[in-house]
């Protein structure tokens, strides 16, 4: 067998679980499978399309995504760029960055709870200096319409997970890029917009997709510290799936087609841009 | 362990059906039963697993072995498994309502069975409460398990004079804006279920089978009394606590005033835990109570019927009714009639004494109304979501 048709076989087989989850989907938006099975019927895809619900949670969703990429993204390049030395601080400091990588995004979520609710750590504290006199005195960080406390846990629970890879980034070409730039001549600004930033970009990139589709469709989080209204795209997923309506439950299915799509439009858009990198350089 | 002592559970046979008792118990002796059940409260996690387990095994050598799941999720995973022909991952699962509509309708459930068991004679048959899950007759299907009443909760420390009526409490919501909110899910779904009942004269007004103009009458009145108060709801109305469990937080962090529990009990077992502060006590609304039955059913294809009857029997028995109901262990109240029990297990029921957190038994009893169609809350949920939460975006 040709190493090219291995490799495609290799991919479907690693592929096929999601492919079976999406073909299952379909059949069940479609009333065709699934606790709504009654024959076709395109209500639901029809009833999740033409439903303001659905759109607005998905533009939750999407804003909270991309913000909280975003976010991690930068404080993990400021992380790997302040701290790429060899001495023993910046050492432990790298060490400390990643630490809270094994921790689960629901412990992330509940410690959001803890310390933004406004009777959580930050409003005692206004509390005990008498900024706030009561919860209600306190700004709304969780359950808000932009999802601020959301945003916050999400970033935090995914900066160790981007630095763990700009650090790799900047450790396997970054120094080499900065010490040849440096040599050049290359002012400080320059190094890091010629040799350093590029690195990063280069090394995160994969990482970067990753966490946008994997906290777009983050469940406990967005549980403990989302809305009601508009109501994240997950949850509006397992509440059309938990419905005590049989018929409803298609409904799920067809949000998970909306969300297969995106994820997918992401990764292309990601193939993509490493295919037009890769031509420029 | 125990598991690894049990043999493989036996292929369900129809025979069990028209087997003598004493063959039920044999043949679930050496097994495994494997229950599908909510496990989110501790207090009925420690039961199963610290009361009932061990004395299943020690008694009936059976092996009950809990897997998480309620409601819709026990319906999506019976359906699942029968379209893949891998039915039989579950023995005996947890179910009321909706969930015993839906599994009805799909023809998911195995039976009848229930009436066969022994101790069903101990069962309170006159209550229809008990004798009906949600206005559907139980024909065998299920076996009662468990009673609970909607009960507000309050904290004594801050609400001195704490309403008394529906008409009251919104009295008091408009007089103290954001010190009340409701959640999501079943219990707030239940609150305002009982809210439509008051605002409609009482249950009376939706039995007897769902009726669309009934419906519709009721939940305009619901909706009206919404828009006055939600204004003064917790955060404006504009956001919900997701489920009870986050209003019991907000309600022990001092965010709000209420909270509130589909167990009129529930008070109980949560100050226990420190989740709720010893202040807090249930609060039953005169015009606005609903209480129903929880029960157990045996899904089609179940690998150990027999096991799974055996199970339900023992959780009906007045030991493990008795346990259920202590205050200090789950506080469930109990589907047995007094009348009908031995002697000295009648005295003991009765004498079980009232938690003073506890909203009297005679109180429970006297404003206790029943649950309707399943369909009325299917709407209630669906128009909820669209009109009232949705409107907040």
């Amino acid at each position: 067998m040709k190493r090219k048709n291995v490799g495609l076989l290799a991919a479907t087989f690693v592929a096929s679980p999601v492919l079976a989850g999406i073909v299952y989907s379909a059949l069940a938006a479609v009333h065709l499978a699934g606790p709504a099975r009654s024959g076709l019927s395109t209500d639901s895809i029809r009833v999740v399309l033409a439903d303001r619900v659905t759109w607005s949670g998905l533009g939750f969703t999407v804003w909270v995504a991309a913000a909280s990429t975003l976010l991690a993204c930068l404080l993990a390049m400021g992380l790997a760029f302040l701290f790429r030395g060899h001495n023993r601080l910046d050492r432990l400091a790298r060490v400390l960055a990643i630490a809270p990588l094994p921790l689960p995004h629901a412990v992330a979520a509940l410690c959001g709870v803890l310390i933004l609710s406004q009777s959580g750590v930050l409003a005692r504290m206004a509390a005990a200096v008498h900024l706030a006199s009561s919860p209600q005195a306190m700004p709304a960080l969780i359950y808000d319409r932009w999802g601020i406390g959301l945003i916050l846990a999400l970033t935090w629970k995914e900066v160790p997970f981007l630095a763990l890879l700009a650090f790799s980034a900047l450790a396997t070409s970054g120094n080499l890029l900065e010490e040849a730039a440096r040599s050049l001549g290359a002012g400080p600004l320059a190094t890091f917009r010629r040799a350093i930033f590029p690195a990063l970009w280069r090394g995160m990139l994969p990482g970067v997709v990753a966490v946008f589709t994997f906290v777009a469709g983050n469940y406990e989080a967005a549980a403990l510290l989302a809305p009601s209204a508009p109501l994240a795209f997950p949850l509006l997923t397992i509440e059309r799936y938990r419905d005590s309506a049989l018929s409803v439950r298609a409904d799920a299915y067809a949000l998970v087609l909306i969300a297969a799509f995106i994820s997918i439009s992401v990764i292309a858009l990601h193939e993509w841009i490493v295919a037009q990198t890769e031509a420029l350089t | 362990m125990a598991s690894a002592c049990a043999s493989e559970s036996p292929k369900p046979t129809m025979d069990v059906a028209g087997m003598p008792w004493e063959g039920i118990v044999a043949r679930s002796r050496g097994t495994v039963v494997r229950w599908r059940m909510w496990r989110g409260d501790p207090s009925i996690n420690s039961y199963i697993d610290q009361w009932v387990a061990p004395r299943l095994f020690r008694d009936y050598g059976i092996t009950l072995q809990t897997v998480d799941g309620q409601g819709a999720e026990i319906v999506n995973q019976l359906v699942v498994e029968r379209e893949a022909h891998a039915t039989g991952s579950t023995d005996l699962v947890w179910i009321n309502g909706d969930t015993f509509r839906n599994l009805r309708k799909e023809r998911l459930l195995w039976g009848p069975w229930a009436q066969r068991l022994p101790n069903a004679a101990f069962v309170d048959s006159g209550s229809p409460t008990i004798m009906r899950d949600f206005e559907q007759p139980l024909e065998g299907m299920e076996s009662p398990w468990g009673r609970v009443q909607l009960a507000l909760i309050y904290d004594t420390s801050k609400v001195a004079e704490p309403p008394r009526t529906v008409a009251e409490l919104a009295k008091w919501i408009r007089a103290h804006p954001g010190r009340f909110t409701h959640d999501q899910e079943f219990t707030g779904m239940t609150f305002l279920k009982s809210v439509m009942y008051a605002l409609s004269g009482g249950a009376g007004a939706f039995q007897n089978g769902f009726d669309e103009r009934r419906y519709r009458r009721g939940s305009e009145r619901l909706w009206s009394w919404l828009d006055s108060v939600r204004p003064f709801f917790w955060r404006r109305g504009t956001t919900y606590p997701a489920g009870v469990a986050d209003l019991h937080r907000l309600f022990a962090n001092g965010e709000i005033d209420f909270t509130m529990s589909y167990n009129q009990n529930e008070v109980v077992t949560k100050i226990r835990q420190g989740i709720l502060p010893p202040t807090s006590r249930a609060l039953v609304l005169r015009d606005a109570s609903i209480a129903n039955s929880h029960y157990l059913g045996i899904p089609l294809g179940a690998r150990n019927p027999a096991g799974a009857m055996v199970v339900a029997n023992f959780l009906l028995s007045p030991a493990a009714q008795f346990e259920k109901l202590r205050p200090e262990v789950w506080a469930d109240g109990t589907v047995l009639d007094a009348h009908k029990l031995p002697s000295e297990w009648s005295a003991r029921f009765r004498a079980i004494g009232s938690d003073p957190h506890a909203a009297p038994m005679d109180t429970l009893a006297r404003y206790a109304q029943p649950e309707i169609a399943p369909e009325y809350q299917e709407r209630l949920i669906s128009d909820w979501r669209s009109r009232i939460r949705a409107r907040a975006e």
